[in-house]
């Protein structure tokens, strides 16, 4: 990973302007509806290993886009968008929810993992519900641009865990941990990209504990049932070598019993530690689980000569002993009682508080909290509804704003300049380290801390950030012709709020940064790229 | 073929690591010098570091142990023949026994593993308390719950959201007036422990703490942060007020060139890299009052071999560190006002699991350290033999000490702060004798 490509801006000239379609022409339509996708591919080829993977993305990117179901979904939300006066939900006119309060605004720092000047032309073009349906549908959602670069950068995402086991798990880490960047950067499946993250954390499992089998985890866990179903969702993780070796039910067997997962799949991806579990339940769960085990490099294995056959109660369920002839007939006992965890109400409140948490604000109402457990119970936890509850007009309204947490700060960063990244191990690795958040690195079950009191006291690390991908060496350069088009300091001021805050900068910072670029009546390229790196910095580029 | 192949692997990676917090002390420390060097402006006032520290109260260390450490391990009561019951394969030897591995004995009865060798000087001349059987007295085997918990000094009640050890700070008035540091956190952010408290960062390198960036421009982008964060939301506001006036008042420290009195030397470790830079704090007078530190890497499911395996690892990083500190900081001719304080949310079942490791339990054993600690005693408050009626639900050592009492007693005679229904509303803590 060394070559930056210098053919960016080529490929880039050649995709079609989105300034320059024509209103409501379906086909160009769903150009504008994805009016980023030419900038985020910049923004790949800049992050690019190579020149040919630039080259072929660009063939990609060039072509029209298929005819597919996905063009007329977009087409549909489109026409609702600009066929009506008033969005049906919020009942506000159409194209005048601006400014860095407005609700829609708002909706699109939460959905996504920064606000740019194209995401939030494509809200105000769909509406409050038409956006947030338009993110939820998301495998409508092209994203053939994100899914090229990381098939051809890293290949390791998609082979057999044997393969896996043999490879070098440096590189195996790297691959994973690039790559998840990469796509919660520059996917335009952005809300799916929020909702892995949020999962990650609610299934934490450290890297170093598990290496490869954390990969497989991400693939076949996490991604494959973000926006999907809950119970699929906790049948994966409960399956899944990985969570199995990280909470040490590969050593939990009939005669060595092991309660570190029985304790943790009821404490942290269900019940919550208030759901109403005993230490007797604990221990009983660990039996049911007893032999739910590894086989080869990383599949699951039910091993019956781990079993504990004998008589179990959990949490009021009986499970009468069975002979030990019964043999693999023994796991229903584990799949009845994930069953269980699924369907009872503690877990509908927990999981419920936590997504509000997550999408909207760190102290939900209890009103907020039993209406999503009802969607939960209702749609036996469909995940994409839950998301619906609680990223309800009527939660925006009085929703406080929520601290980024380092991540986030970080690739809302990146999604705003579009830098050349020649080493993103260098992001990855060194820098979100530095801010205290390295992906896949939280030791303990519970994941990365959801808390601004937790990440609050890391400014000064955001801020040699900011100055460190802003300056013109090192393994981040970002091109600041964008910024200096009309060299002026309103110019600058202007542009920073149209790369950074999508156009709806707070007049207060807009006011500040003129502040310290006045100072020279042509701004110079190191004043710009200060000012740069201060609005990066400010207090209002930390929270969504 | 098996999965174990890659145990090992995950397993040695995992020790190379020991935790998260390690790995992150490590990485910042050698990234953070290649990054932004630091120079030491040459013109600014320096301040000296003393060889030792004197106030009219003490300044505390907090160090916590996450992930429940076996407390029967950390110090093993080799008196009682149920120990070695419970414990057939990762028990500690007898002090008497012919083993490499044999335990250093404290006393007729208590013994602390060879790991732990490094704190026999603290212990020997009197600066090291041991207090066996202590922990939360409300029963949690949650390693979240239990941390939380002691950390804001109450247990089970959700109003209660700041740390003891913030808390102390937000009703004591400053060491130094006028301090822009009064308390740190070694992790990247702020601790359970410390919030609450005023002029509190959690600083992973403080010798490595200012904005990147042209020098020629610093102050006015700096002065340009504050006016941006002024009035705006909290809690960024006070944390980025209080990050300036620490890069400030820290650019006048040299804490890389700090050099440890009394011939101590400090391993390479996360721990003990935080300790350094913590006796720099101290010795620079400049108002740091309460410091906080974790090392994780304590919750040993599997294999634990407090011999020579993984908890032996830890153990020697643990007592390694707070040796080098207490030779540099605390032995005889040294600092009078420090104080040192070791908790972990809970320790181990007496009998160990069938993976040669222990899974979560109740008691585990606290320590004390300091001039003013009355210490080289192991206390316990009626400890009884480990038969299986004595034990918290049959299977552990049962909590007889809350650890309230020992860190009340510390916070009012040591801190001089005596507003303890605060510092630990709802509990009134029991003095038992540990601070002179």
């Amino acid at each position: 990973m060394s070559i930056a490509s210098s053919d960016s801006s080529t490929c880039a000239s050649s995709a079609p302007e989105s300034s320059e379609r024509e209103e409501g022409t379906p086909e160009r339509a769903v150009v504008d509806a994805r009016p980023s996708r030419r900038r985020f591919f910049e923004v790949g080829v800049s992050l690019a290993a190579t020149v040919a993977a630039a080259g072929k993305a660009g063939a990609q990117q060039a072509k029209p886009p298929k005819k597919s179901a996905s063009r007329d979904m977009v087409k549909r939300l489109l026409d609702q968008g600009t066929s009506r006066e008033f969005d049906p939900f919020t009942k506000e006119p159409l194209n005048t929810q601006t400014g860095w309060d407005s609700t829609l605004t708002r909706l699109v720092r939460r959905v996504t993992n920064g606000v740019t000047e194209d995401e939030l032309k494509l809200a105000r073009k769909l509406g409050f519900t038409g956006y947030l349906n338009y993110h939820l549908n998301y495998t409508k959602i092209d994203d053939v641009a994100t899914q090229g670069f990381v098939a051809q950068n890293y290949p390791y995402l998609t082979q057999a865990v044997e393969q896996i086991y043999n490879l070098d798990q440096r590189l195996v880490q790297n691959q994973l941990a690039e790559s998840s960047l990469y796509r919660a950067a520059f996917s335009k499946r952005q809300l799916y990209e929020r909702m892995v993250e949020f999962w990650s954390d609610h299934f934490n499992i450290s890297w170093p504990q598990v290496l490869y089998l954390k990969l497989v985890d991400d693939r076949e866990v996490i991604r494959r049932h973000a926006l999907g179903k809950f119970s699929d969702l906790l049948k994966a993780s409960a399956h899944s070598a990985a969570m199995l070796e990280y909470l040490d039910n590969t050593r939990n067997r009939r005669t060595t019993l092991n309660e570190n997962y029985a304790r943790e799949i009821m404490e942290l991806h269900t019940m919550g530690a208030d759901g109403g579990y005993t230490q007797t339940d604990v221990r009983e769960l660990a039996r049911v689980l007893t032999g739910w085990t590894i086989a080869g490099r990383g599949n699951f294995n039910f091993d019956p000569n781990g079993h504990d056959f004998g008589a179990k109660t959990v949490l009021g369920r009986t499970f009468p002993a069975m002979p030990t002839s019964s043999g693999i007939a023994a796991k229903t006992e584990g799949d009845q009682m994930i069953d269980v965890l699924v369907a009872h109400p503690s877990t509908a409140k927990y999981v419920s508080k936590k997504m509000l948490r997550w999408l909207l604000q760190y102290e939900p109402t209890a009103a907020q909290v039993t209406a999503v457990a009802a969607v939960y119970t209702k749609t036996s936890g469909d995940i994409p509804s839950m998301v619906r509850a609680v990223l309800s007009q009527g939660n925006f309204t009085a929703a406080a704003p929520k601290f980024k947490r380092p991540y986030t700060f970080v690739l809302s960063s990146l999604r705003a300049l579009k830098p050349t990244v020649t080493r993103v191990a260098a992001v990855t690795g060194t820098y979100l380290t530095r801010l205290g958040q390295p992906m896949f690195y939280w030791d303990s079950p519970d994941g990365y801390p959801d808390s601004a009191d937790y990440w609050a006291g890391g400014a000064l690390q955001r801020w040699n950030f900011a100055s460190y991908i802003t300056t013109t060496s090192g393994e981040i350069t970002m091109d600041i012709s964008r910024f200096i088009a009309v060299n002026t300091p309103t110019g600058v001021a202007d542009a920073i709020n149209r790369e950074l805050f999508g156009g709806d900068m707070p007049a207060r910072l807009r006011g500040q940064l003129l502040t310290y670029l006045q100072v020279q009546p042509m701004p110079s390229q190191t004043l710009v790229r200060e000012a740069i790196a201060l609005a990066l910095s400010s207090s209002t580029f930390q929270w969504i | 073929m098996s999965p174990n192949e890659h145990d090992a692997c995950a397993c040695d990676e995992y020790n190379d690591l020991t935790s998260r917090r390690d790995f992150l002390a490590q990485s910042g420390g050698m990234t953070g010098a290649a990054m932004f060097t630091w120079a030491y402006p040459e013109w600014l006032p320096k301040v000296s570091f003393a060889d030792s520290f004197a106030a009219d109260r003490d300044v505390i260390v907090s160090v916590f142990l996450r992930g429940g450490a076996d407390g029967l391990s950390l110090c093993a009561p080799f008196g009682d023949p149920l120990y070695y019951t419970g414990r057939p394969t990762i028990a500690i030897p007898r002090p008497d026994s012919s083993s490499a591995s044999k335990g250093i004995a404290l006393d007729n009865f208590f013994a602390i593993p060879q790991a732990m060798r490094f704190l026999q000087p603290a212990y020997q001349a009197g600066n090291l308390l041991v207090v066996h059987g202590a922990g939360l007295t409300y029963s949690t085997r949650s390693h979240f719950d239990a941390q939380h918990f002691m950390e804001v000094g109450k247990a089970n009640d959700s109003s209660v959201n700041t740390g003891w050890l913030g808390r102390h700070l937000a009703t004591t008035s400053p060491l130094k007036s006028g301090s822009s540091l009064r308390g740190i956190g070694f992790a990247d952010g702020l601790v359970d422990t410390l919030k609450g408290g005023p002029r509190v960062l959690p600083i992973t390198d403080p010798a490595n703490y200012g904005l990147a960036g042209s020098t020629a421009t610093r102050d006015a982008r700096l002065a340009w942060l504050q006016s941006d964060y002024t009035g705006y939301l909290e809690p960024s506001k006070t944390a980025a007020t209080d990050a300036i006036n620490t890069i400030n008042l820290l650019r006048t420290l040299n804490i890389a060139g700090y050099q440890p009195a009394n011939g101590a030397v400090y391993p390479n470790t996360g721990l003990a890299r935080g300790l350094r830079s913590s006796a720099a704090l101290i010795k620079a007078d400049i108002g740091v009052e309460a410091v906080h530190l974790d090392i994780g890497g304590w919750d040993t499911h599997t294999d634990q071999n407090p011999l020579t395996g993984g908890m032996a690892n830890q153990m020697t990083q643990l007592s390694g560190a707070l040796g080098a500190f207490w030779q540099d900081c605390i032995a005889s001719g040294l600092s009078q006002n420090v104080t040192v304080v070791v908790l972990s949310e809970f320790g181990r079942n007496v009998r160990e699991n069938g993976s040669r490791g222990t899974d979560h339990g109740r008691a585990t054993a606290m320590f004390a350290m300091g001039r003013g600690i009355r210490g080289g005693r192991v206390l316990t408050d009626n400890w009884k033999p480990l038969a299986q009626e004595n034990l918290a639900d049959k299977q552990d050592l049962a909590v007889s000490i809350d650890y309230r009492d020992i860190l009340g007693e510390i916070v009012q005679n040591r801190l001089g702060n005596t507003n303890l229904s605060t510092v630990f509303p709802g509990y009134v803590p029991a003095f038992r004798g540990v601070t002179k």
